[in-house]
């Protein structure tokens, strides 16, 4: 096969991937929601309800696409392209498997949350372009957020890299193979050393994602929908795509950093290479707990108020991270 | 301000007027009057009355500095359908359809108002099973308007679990109405001299079971909506109306106990089965969003308290007393009040001698509550300004009339 | 509940106000003259009356009757302010006394027809520009049997 060929068939997996992610998201999202609110979720179209997602994305690919007179049409075109490439783009470094990504980047780490930081650049151009207030304050809001979570997040994962001393997301995973004591799972989530930075992680995750309890940006009880205010069809169906594949991505990493990526606790290695989709099943299996752990916050918490999220940003997770960073520095050097 | 637009929405913000406002009062907050120290320009958004959080059709006018407010002009009227003036034409047996319109949430309660103003003017003695039932419906109305209030007030926060929940035990509520008064919102249930229906068989156990259950059920609400951090980050120390703001701005009900005035109609105006009726009213101290929500559910706790009594002590008798279907109350003027879900809700009747009332006007305690909004909102994020009003709980089916 | 009438009498007396106070069934009611409304509502806020509760008005066919109800929580006592004003009459806001008055002056004076000085936000509450004053008597609604013959 020709290495052209390889990376069309790639991206072409990556791109498929996306698209059942969001529609099973959907469809998942509903069904939480519905059980942990009880209402029941979708029951009616198809079996268990399960046609309810593809007709919603029928829906939307037929609705009309409404343009505002008074919007920045270029920007107002390209913001979700701005916000939807990126988080497919985000997938590339993934490790499903062993050696198994899109591409093998040394820097995976880096560049999966430098792509992913692009997408609130497309959120500010949407809240710029739509020529309304409510989306203005919503763009300005992800932009804030943006500022203050990019930093914690990307401190957050240093003692993680610190530690497995690789930036490729293959090797990180591959530095939490084998057990400690012959008992528990090396995974970081074990070290007590990393939990503190998994707490930062996940906060600062949650935000960089809009997700409740930090989802300022859509915040619909005060600023009515935010950026996407003016959006309508597939134009907001892209974004929309976006947030939940951003979902998954940063579940993904959170599992890959923390959680063993795709092994499983104590099986050989043998296993994964009798069983080629073992791995990415593990793989996509712990990343649905995490997507599915994000849905039951979603579930059951308030908004922050954005003065808090400021707060919370600058004020303690920088110098936690930074402080974190330092001590798994020592600690590394000296016991280890 | 060459945008025609801008124009319009700025006429009637207070900091434009071209009238001479006087020297406002203590407790009168008004923009200051140029734009501060940083050149940001202010942003004027029209909140409302299509937002998911003004409760209605609600519109603030707001003027904002980033997401700082500094004026806020409610507008409202969307919703106004003239009650005052359709009242001057209909029965006073009929006075009621209209009251539950007006509050549609706690519609019992606008209708006792009007019961009692005629029952006043005709010095009619209403029998004390009528008394009685009517504190239940009211009481179970309380809850049910209560729960309606918790549940949108997340949602005002931005968590959606607790809305429903609060639905679930109100559907209870709604059902066991249904069956007593045999409407779920709209009852025109209690009229001049009674209540229309006795208590159907077997309503006692209905009620008692729910009873039950919904102690159970409140904890859950308090664990689940008020145990959370972030909640409770979010309305601590949030538009505080404290108590000489409260009186100032005529607030009456929850809001104004939440601010440490002890007043209750039912209490210091006893009417119904109240004066035997065992309760007590919860305060609160400094008057901000958290002290109103405490009270509201320490309202809903005794409210359930209320509904078993009233429950276990309904005295045998007649249901109503006998008044005949064309009232003509002689001619006079009265004040009646009872403590709806939202605050005081008047009626102060004129009669001359006919079978419909000469004027009708109906006090409720939401306009009230908006303007002290009005005061308080300025100087608080945007966020916040959901938090007021949804802790405030008005009403604009009531407020607009 | 209700305060003494001489009492209110003499407590608007010192303060020269020439009013009548009657104990109805409405409650205890001064009738003021309407220039001495703004006063005598301050000298009920002075003797204690610390909110106000509600403010109507009455089309009684010849003028429209205005409508004061003051409260004090900490005495538990209610009263009654009243005042005639004719049609083409001007409301003296009391906000600065009673700041709770200010939109409900604004609902009466636009359902009556009336003027309103003194306000600092003296626009309409409920109804847009156009409207007939509602509750005034000469403006009608249908009647049932206008609706049945439509």
């Amino acid at each position: 096969m020709s290495p052209t060929l390889a990376i069309i068939i790639r991206l072409l997996a990556i791109l498929i991937l996306m698209l059942t992610n969001g529609v099973m998201m959907i469809y998942m999202l509903r069904k939480v929601l519905g059980h942990l609110h009880i209402r029941l979720g979708p029951v009616h179209v198809g079996p268990y309800g399960l046609l309810q997602t593809p007709m919603d994305v029928l829906k939307l690919l037929t609705k009309e696409d409404i343009t505002p007179r008074a919007v920045d049409k270029w920007l107002f075109f390209l913001a979700p392209a701005v916000v939807a490439v990126p988080s497919l783009m985000a997938y590339a470094a993934l490790p499903f498997g062993d050696g198994l990504a899109a591409v093998g980047l040394e820097t995976g780490l880096l560049f999966t949350f430098a792509v992913l930081s692009i997408v609130p650049i497309g959120i500010l151009m949407a809240g710029w372009a739509s020529a309304n207030k409510w989306s203005l304050l919503g763009g300005m809001r992800a932009a804030a957020q943006q500022i203050a979570y990019e930093v914690p997040l990307l401190l957050s994962v240093l003692p993680a890299v610190m530690i497995a001393g690789t930036m490729s997301l293959g090797g990180i995973v591959e530095a939490q193979s084998g057990t400690w004591l012959a008992v528990i799972p090396r995974w970081f989530i074990t070290n007590p050393l990393l939990w503190p930075t998994f707490l930062i992680f996940a906060i600062a995750g949650l935000v960089e994602l809009n997700q409740t309890p930090f989802d300022l940006s859509e915040g619909e009880s005060e600023i009515v929908a935010g950026f996407a205010s003016e959006y309508s069809a597939m134009k907001f169906g892209l974004m929309f795509l976006a947030e939940f594949s951003n979902q998954f991505v940063l579940s993904a990493l959170g599992v890959t950093l923390f959680f063993g990526g795709w092994m499983l606790p104590w099986a050989p290695m043998s296993w994964y290479e009798a069983v080629p989709v073992l791995a990415p099943a593990v793989f996509i299996t712990k990343t649905y707990i995490g997507i599915f752990v994000m849905m039951w916050i979603r579930g059951t918490f308030p908004r922050v108020r954005i003065d808090q999220l400021m707060d919370l940003g600058w004020k303690r997770l920088i110098p936690a991270a930074l402080f974190l960073i330092v001590l798994t520095g020592v600690i590394h050097k000296v016991v280890v | 301000m060459s945008d025609p637009r801008v124009d319009i929405m700025r006429v009637g913000l207070l900091s434009e007027g071209t009238h001479d406002p006087g020297t406002p009062p203590a407790g009168i907050r008004r923009a200051p009057a140029g734009v501060d120290g940083l050149t940001t320009e202010h942003l004027i958004i029209n909140m409302g009355p299509q937002h998911p959080s003004t409760h209605g059709v609600l519109r603030m006018l707001i003027e904002v500095d980033g997401e700082e407010i500094v004026t806020a002009e409610a507008s409202v009227g969307y919703l106004h359908r003239g009650i005052e003036k359709l009242a001057e034409h209909r029965k006073f047996n009929a006075l009621g359809t209209l009251m539950d319109r007006g509050d549609y949430v706690s519609g019992i309660h606008g209708e006792l108002a009007v019961a009692l103003a005629v029952e006043r003017l005709m010095e009619i003695e209403v029998p004390a099973k009528a008394d009685w039932i009517r504190s239940l419906v009211g009481e179970i109305n309380r809850i049910a308007s209560h729960l309606i209030w918790y549940g949108t007030f997340g949602l005002d926060t931005g968590a959606m679990g607790q809305f429903l929940y609060a639905m679930r035990d109100r559907e209870a509520l709604l059902d066991i109405l249904e069956a007593i008064t045999g409407q779920r919102m709209t009852f025109n249930y209690v009229r001049p001299g009674g209540v229309v229906a006795d208590l159907p068989e077997g309503i006692d156990d209905k009620i008692r079971a729910f009873c039950d259950t919904f102690d159970r059920y409140l904890d859950e609400h308090e664990a689940l909506l008020g145990g959370n951090e972030i909640f409770q980050a979010r309305v601590k120390g949030i538009g505080v109306i404290d108590a000489e703001k409260a009186l100032a701005f005529g607030l009456t009900g929850a809001n104004l106990r939440a601010a440490g005035v002890d007043f209750d109609v039912r209490k210091a105006r006893p009417y119904a089965a109240y004066p035997e009726l065992d309760f007590e009213v919860p305060l609160g101290t400094t008057g901000d969003a958290w002290d109103r929500y405490v009270v509201r559910m320490g309202e809903m706790r005794q409210a359930a308290r209320m509904i078993r009594q009233c429950i276990d002590g309904m005295p045998e008798g007649d249901y109503t007393a006998k008044v005949s279907k064309a009232l003509r109350p002689p001619a006079g003027e009265v004040y009646a009040s009872v403590e709806s879900a939202r605050g005081e809700t008047g009626i102060h009747l004129v009669t001359d001698g006919g079978d419909t009332p000469y004027r009708m006007h109906y006090r409720g305690g939401s306009l009230f509550a908006l303007q002290a909004l009005e005061d308080i909102v300025p100087g608080h994020l945007i966020a916040d300004v959901v938090m007021m009003i949804g802790s405030t709980d008005i009403m604009l089916g009531e407020l607009d009339r | 509940m209700q305060p003494d009438a001489t009492t209110i009498s003499e407590m608007l007396a010192s303060s020269d106000i020439a009013a009548e106070v009657q104990t109805v069934l409405l409650g205890v009611v001064a009738r003021v003259s309407p220039s001495d409304a703004v006063e005598a509502l301050a000298a009920f806020k002075a003797a204690g009356y610390e909110s106000l509760v509600d403010f109507d008005g009455i089309d009684t066919g010849e003028a429209v009757e205005l409508t004061w109800r003051v409260r004090s929580y900490a005495l538990d006592l209610e009263a009654c302010v009243k005042a005639t004003l004719p049609y083409d009459g001007e409301i003296h806001s009391v906000w600065n006394v009673y700041p709770s008055a200010l939109m409900p002056e604004r609902e009466t004076a636009e359902l009556f027809g009336l003027k309103l000085a003194g306000h600092p936000n003296p626009k309409r509450l409920f109804t847009t520009d156009g409207v007939e004053p509602l509750l005034r008597k000469d403006v009608l609604i249908r009647t049932v049997e206008e609706v049945k013959n439509r």
